[in-house]
């Protein structure tokens, strides 16, 4: 399993030359699996730079959504796939009450929003709920389940071959309750993130942002070790990095998470904060 | 490959306990079969034990609280709010007296609210507070 990182900022992207280094795209992540097939977390603004470096190829994409925060369907219209007529595309997405996912993204994907209709996409598109029980996807085990975060929203746990991936992008286990104790069903996500190879998790806030954002759906960086650790995660990414923090804040808060990381038992190599253009090899 | 291990409770449940376990209102949680998950602090002091001390409540269990008459007999033929709200998922609401772990008798009003997710009715949550004598 092959892990890319096309877009792991949060909110918005960012454009910023003091922000390059972990990139300024939007949350989107490729995950090659073993049998040769491609999923794709979100699509996210970074969705328009792998479009791009798909077009041409025809194997089947899935695009397993978390929600549909702006965030992470922003880059779906930019997504070249899309537009190609040979291409095949089946989008996954949390349930909801009322609309089915396709009219939910086609609020987005349709007038006066956007100069493209849903259906008019020339790919063959399928617009899927993503099943509450463990489903084969290509070769490997989806599963999936609601998390804490404002609106519907879905974390996933990819199992392929002995390699786990876990997919935490927008995620506050830590909302009304200590990480630290309790038992494990009762703490949001960490079912699907236990000893997860790789477990890509919101780190969005510092410890001095937190009281100001706390109830908005993500974590501050120390939480997100917090779970980590508890979950007996190997890796830690942190993800849906702040619009308003530089190369240098994230650098900053990769040392503090680092130390904390070593604290609870990690090794320090095994923590990192995603940044765009990367790959994990599982 | 590693073991998935058992799943999460349903999300509206988790974020229930985490609401009633700040509250200063007295409240419980169920699941959809009616054992007690959780009760708050607050819910503690009516009764006598806090959840620390009890753990999971059976229904059958937490039957054996109330409803009872004045001198704390069983009043079987009275039902309870959250009965109403499993049996027939609707919101209910309701007096009765309750057994606390003292053995004395207290009145409580109660409010029970089916909770429902994506998968179907998962529980109940419930809220009673300590009323007057104006019981039926």
């Amino acid at each position: 399993m092959k892990v890319s990182f096309w877009g792991v900022r949060g909110s918005i992207p960012v454009a910023d030359r003091g922000m390059a280094r972990y990139g300024g795209e939007t949350a989107c992540v490729a995950v090659d699996l073993e049998e040769g097939a491609r999923v794709v977390l979100d699509a996210g603004s970074g969705i328009r730079g792998l479009g791009a470096a798909l077009v041409g190829q025809h194997r089947p994409i899935h695009i397993l959504l978390s929600h549909l925060h702006l965030d992470h369907i922003n880059g779906l219209l930019f997504f070249a796939p899309f537009f190609d007529p040979g291409a095949e595309v089946t989008v996954w997405g949390p349930p909801a009450t009322g609309a089915p996912l396709r009219r939910r993204l086609a609020r987005y994907l349709s007038a006066p929003l956007s100069p493209v209709e849903i259906r008019d996409l020339p790919a063959r598109v399928r617009f899927r709920i993503a099943p509450s029980e463990p489903f084969d996807l290509e070769g490997a085990k989806v599963r999936c389940a609601l998390v804490s975060h404002r609106g519907p929203t879905l974390g996933y746990r990819i199992t392929d071959g002995d390699n786990v991936l876990c997919y935490l992008p927008d995620h506050e286990p830590a909302l009304g309750q200590p990480l630290d104790r309790g038992p494990d069903e009762w703490v949001s996500g960490l079912h699907l993130a236990r000893e997860a190879d790789l477990l890509i998790h919101d780190g969005q806030y510092t410890e001095r942002e937190y009281p100001l954002t706390r109830g908005w759906g993500h974590s501050r960086a120390g939480d997100a070790v917090d779970f980590a650790a508890r979950a007996r995660a190997k890796r830690l990414a942190l993800f849906h990095h702040d619009p308003t923090h530089d190369d240098g804040a994230l650098d900053l808060m990769r040392v503090e998470a680092t130390d904390r990381w070593i604290a609870a038992g990690g090794e320090g190599s095994g923590l990192s904060l995603a940044a765009e253009g990367t790959s994990v090899a599982l | 490959m590693t073991d998935d291990g058992p799943p999460q409770q349903p999300l509206e449940l988790i974020l229930a306990r985490n609401l009633i376990s700040i509250v200063q209102v007295a409240a419980f949680l169920t699941d959809a079969q009616g054992d007690v998950l959780f009760y708050n602090e607050a819910a503690g002091e009516i009764l006598g034990r806090s959840f620390e001390e009890t753990g999971r409540l059976t229904r059958e269990q937490w039957n054996a609280i109330g409803p009872v008459d004045a001198q704390g007999n069983p009043r079987v033929e009275q039902p309870l709010p959250l009965t109403t709200a499993l049996q027939e998922n609707r919101p209910a609401h309701g007096r009765f007296r309750i057994r606390s772990d003292g053995g004395g008798v207290v009145s409580v009003e109660t409010s029970a609210v089916p909770l429902v997710g994506p998968d179907g009715f998962s529980g109940a949550i419930v809220v009673f507070w300590p009323a007057g004598e104006s019981v039926e």
